[in-house]
C-alpha cells in the first residue's frame, strides 16, 4: 500500500460517503468497476472493499440521520426480510442468468426507472395534512422544504417487497447494496418522499451488505488495509454530503438520481455488449 | 396542535448512537493501522489493529438488528420481532458460513 494508492481509495470512499447520505447509495455501483478497470484489484477483493464502504457509508449515514424521523424503520426491517432472502439466493441466480444478460437486465431497468423519475419530477409524494393517518407502514416527518410536517403513505408494498428482493440478490453478486434498485422504486412507485426512501435504504444498505462482506471476509478476500482509506473517506463524505444536501430541494435530488441511474444503466448496457 | 414525532424517536437515538460508536472506533483504528503500514512497512501491530477494525465495523449494523429486536419484544410488537429475528439469523448465517469457508 503507498500513500497514493491510499490517497486514490480515500477519494472513491469521499464520493461513495457523499451519494450514501445524499441519496442511499452505498456507492458499490461506481466503487466496483473503478476498483477493478482502473486500480486492477480482483472483482472478489473489488467487491469485498465496496461491501466495506456500503456498512461504513450506511451506519455513517444513519446515525447521522438518527431523530430527524426520516429513517423509516418498521418499513426498512420489513423490506430487509425480502432482502435477506434475495442475497441467500444471489448464488442460484448467478448460476442460472448469464452475467451478460444480467447486466443488460440492469441497464434497460435503471433507464425505464429514470425515465418514470423524470416524468413525476415535480410530483411530491408528501400530504401536508400533518394529521393525516400515515397507515401502519407510512410515516411523518418534519420537511425543511415546506418548512412543516408531512406525512406519507406506502402503496404498492409488494413491488417494494420485490425490488429489495431483487437488491438483496445483486448485492453480493455485484458488491453493491442495492440502493440504486431500491431508492427509485421506492419513490416512483411506492409513495414514499425521496428523502425519507434515501434514508430508509441507507440504513437497510448496511445490514445487506454485511452478510456478503463477513463472508468475503472468511475466504480471506478482503484486505483490511485497502478497506482502511476508503471507510476513512466515506466518514469525511458522509459528513460534507450531509451538509450540502440538507438545503436542496427534492427535485434536484431526484435529477441527481435520474443523472446516475442514466450513467450506471448505460455502463452496464456497455459492458454487456462487450 | 403540532402532531407528536418523539415518542417515534427513541429507538432512532439509540441506533444512533450505537452505529456513531462502532464507526467511529472502527475509524479510529483503521486510521492508526494504515498509518503504522504507511510510515513502518512491516510493522507487526498494524494487521492486527485493523483485524479488530474490521470486525468492528462488521459487527456494527448486526448490533442495529440486534438491538431493534429487543426493542420491539419491549414493545410486545411480535410481527416485528419475527421479522427483525429472520434478519439477524440471516446475519448469524453469513458468520456460520464464513467459518465453514475459513476452515475448508
Amino acid at each position: 500500500m503507498t500513500v497514493s494508492l491510499a490517497a486514490v481509495i480515500f477519494a472513491a470512499g469521499v464520493v461513495a460517503g457523499s451519494l450514501g447520505i445524499v441519496l442511499g447509495l452505498g456507492g458499490g455501483i461506481f466503487l466496483v468497476p473503478f476498483l477493478t478497470l482502473a486500480l486492477g484489484f480482483s472483482v472478489k477483493s473489488a467487491a469485498a472493499i465496496s461491501l466495506t464502504t456500503v456498512i461504513a457509508t450506511s451506519s455513517a449515514a444513519a446515525a447521522a440521520r438518527a431523530g430527524k424521523h426520516l429513517m423509516n424503520l418498521r418499513l426498512g426491517m420489513l423490506l430487509e426480510v425480502a432482502t435477506a432472502a434475495g442475497s441467500l439466493l444471489g448464488g442460484i441466480t448467478a448460476q442460472i442468468v448469464a452475467e451478460s444478460i444480467l447486466q443488460r437486465m440492469f441497464g434497460v431497468v435503471a433507464i425505464v426507472v429514470a425515465a418514470v423519475m423524470l416524468a413525476r419530477v415535480n410530483r411530491r409524494n408528501v400530504i401536508s395534512d400533518p394529521h393525516a393517518d400515515p397507515g401502519r407502514l407510512g410515516s411523518r416527518f418534519h420537511d425543511a422544504e415546506s418548512g412543516g410536517v408531512v406525512t406519507y403513505r406506502i402503496k404498492r408494498l409488494p413491488l417494494a417487497l420485490f425490488a429489495s428482493f431483487i437488491a438483496g440478490n445483486l448485492s453480493s453478486l455485484l458488491g453493491i447494496g442495492g440502493g440504486v434498485i431500491k431508492v427509485p422504486v421506492l419513490n416512483a412507485w411506492c409513495g414514499m418522499p425521496l428523502r425519507a426512501a434515501a434514508a430508509t435504504s441507507a440504513m437497510m444498505i448496511g445490514v445487506t451488505a454485511t452478510g456478503g462482506a463477513i463472508i468475503f471476509y472468511g475466504r480471506g478476500d478482503l484486505q483490511p488495509l485497502a478497506a482502511a482509506p476508503a471507510v476513512l473517506g466515506v466518514q469525511f463524505g458522509s459528513w460534507a454530503g450531509l451538509h450540502l444536501s440538507e438545503h436542496a430541494s427534492a427535485k434536484w435530488l431526484k435529477l441527481l438520481m435520474v443523472t446516475i441511474l442514466v450513467i450506471v444503466g448505460g455502463m452496464m448496457f456497455t459492458k454487456s455488449m462487450g | 396542535m403540532k402532531p407528536d414525532l418523539r415518542g417515534l424517536s427513541a429507538l432512532e437515538l439509540t441506533i444512533g448512537r450505537v452505529l456513531r460508536l462502532g464507526v467511529g472506533a472502527s475509524s479510529v483504528l483503521l486510521a492508526a493501522g494504515l498509518l503504522l503500514t504507511l510510515v513502518h512497512e512491516g510493522d507487526n501491530v498494524a494487521p492486527i489493529v485493523l483485524t479488530i477494525a474490521i470486525i468492528i465495523l462488521l459487527a456494527t449494523p448486526a448490533a442495529r438488528v440486534a438491538i431493534s429486536v429487543v426493542e420491539y419484544i419491549r414493545e410486545r410488537d411480535w410481527l416485528f420481532v419475527a421479522l427483525t429475528l429472520i434478519v439477524l439469523l440471516t446475519l448469524a448465517g453469513s458468520v456460520v458460513v464464513a467459518f465453514w469457508n475459513a476452515e475448508s
